[in-house]
């Protein structure tokens, strides 16, 4: 977002702090002071449209469109300076996460995340453990002398994804792969 | 006699079961006993889960507490994503009422409860407290006094420490004290600290640039730089398959060879290296098995 945003009043989501701040990890979000410390410290600040402090000073100024549709959300790296030296303890981390929430209710997700849980949908693994994929790994462990792996249900596992409410991801993916 | 629930997450027991071997190896000579977590899934991934719903990513978590409560033992980790993700869960769980009930709503339905009576922590933390550092050094057949060793500690090991309550986030410690524990050098050097970039998703570029950084960084240094150890697979794969990559864009000779710290520890500890794969690594740590005549 290196273009300037010029907003009216009226056109500003006044109550996107507070829908930000209302949760437990994310409260602090309100104390930031814009010093500056956590983009100083940004292991990507160099790579984002908008640096940390100016994610924050976004959502408390309402620019929620802006925010949500920033590639920011998603270039950062987690390497938690941010959180560890912000002088306010604005966890930086935790509202990123949930600003990152937000975007993928309103459809804004990068392939490389949705992937992710779908990968975990189907195997209850990161990393594809079926068929012959799962053949190569049990021989390379037997020839290790380590423990056969008794994997989750994946019953359960999908069925937790779709009662949090990711439901939505695993069917879109689905009938993109159709 | 010291006993956890071993929790090995995705990518250790399926794509580097090397470093679960080397520290399986480890954990014998030390005495250390496990149950495995029979039917744990996914941590899940501290990365997408958490950011594209973090109830999934909590409930998923607490769904694989569960399964070490049920075993009446505290968790051992082997990486560090699996370890943030499942003590985030278990801090924040036990810090938020309402998020408790909630992943307690959707694992009951399921027969599971989460009680938050499980500890977890990752194997970097309690092998450098004072007793095991002394017990570490007993077990020593092979002193590594001829090498200097650079270690990584990455990011969610430490951070952030209100969470994590383990090590110093900027200064940390606790990989220097295991690597001395075993005779070798420690090395300081200015990009120690720096992210390896692997959970930098969505631009590569990013996280070839980090690697350049920390692997010239060493190679600048008036030493010679033997290995660079890591305690997160991710960040030894991510280091190991970039250098390559780094050196033939940038016609820089990065060949420092990563090693998953267990797998130091084992060469310390004599175990017999027909058991390690020392070799099963982009950059080869040839130079360094020769030095140790392994």
């Amino acid at each position: 977002m290196s273009d300037k945003v010029v907003k009216q009043s009226k056109d500003l989501d006044h109550n996107f702090r507070y829908e930000i701040s209302e949760k437990v990890g994310t409260k602090s979000l309100l104390k930031c002071i814009q010093c500056g410390v956590c983009s100083s410290g940004c292991t990507v600040t160099e790579y984002v449209d908008l640096q940390p402090h100016r994610v924050v000073a976004s959502c408390l100024l309402g620019l929620r469109e802006e925010v949500l549709s920033s590639n920011a959300i998603w270039t950062c790296s987690l390497c938690h300076r941010c959180t560890e030296r912000c002088p306010k303890n604005v966890d930086y981390s935790f509202i990123l996460a949930l600003l990152r929430n937000l975007a993928v209710k309103e459809g804004n997700v990068p392939i490389e995340y949705s992937a992710t849980i779908n990968t975990i949908y189907n195997n209850g693994f990161v990393v594809p453990y079926t068929g012959g994929m799962k053949t190569t790994i049990d021989r390379r462990r037997n020839k290790m002398d380590l423990p056969q792996i008794v994997g989750p249900n994946l019953d359960e596992i999908q069925f937790i994804i779709r009662e949090t409410g990711l439901g939505n991801l695993i069917k879109k993916s689905e009938e993109d792969e159709k | 006699m010291m006993e956890y629930a071993l929790y090995l997450g995705c990518t250790i027991p399926l794509k580097m079961p090397h470093f679960e071997k080397a520290f399986r190896e480890i954990s014998k000579i030390l005495g250390i006993e496990y149950k495995e977590m029979e039917g744990a899934g996914c941590c899940p991934d501290p990365v997408a889960t958490q950011s594209l719903n973090i109830d999934t990513w909590l409930t998923l978590g607490a769904r694989n507490l569960a399964i070490a409560e049920k075993l009446g033992l505290d968790i051992m980790t082997v990486c560090s994503g699996c370890f943030e993700t499942l003590k985030t869960v278990h801090v924040l769980l036990e810090e938020d009422k309402a998020a408790f009930d909630r992943v307690n709503t959707v694992l009951s339905k399921l027969g599971i409860e989460y009680k938050g009576t499980s500890k977890v922590f990752h194997f970097a933390e309690l092998f450098s407290q004072d007793e095991m550092l002394e017990k570490i050094k007993s077990k020593v057949v092979k002193p590594l006094d001829s090498l200097n060793i650079a270690s990584h500690y990455g990011c969610h090991l430490i951070r952030p420490s209100k969470i994590m309550q383990f090590d110093h986030p900027e200064r940390p410690e606790s990989m220097d004290k295991i690597l001395k524990a075993i005779g070798a050098s420690p090395l300081e050097f200015a990009a120690k600290l720096e992210c390896c970039g692997f959970c930098a998703r969505l631009q590569d570029e990013i996280g070839m640039n980090l690697v350049e950084e920390k692997m010239t960084d060493l190679k600048n240094l008036d030493k010679e730089v033997d290995g660079m150890v890591a305690v997160c697979p991710a960040c030894a794969s991510q280091y190991d398959r970039k250098e390559k990559l780094v050196s033939r864009k940038s016609e820089k000779e990065l060949d420092i060879p990563v090693l998953y710290l267990a797998e130091l520890m084992a060469i310390a500890f004599g175990v017999d290296t027909a058991k390690l794969s020392l070799k099963q690594r982009s950059v080869k740590p040839t130079k360094l098995m020769e030095k140790l005549k392994i």
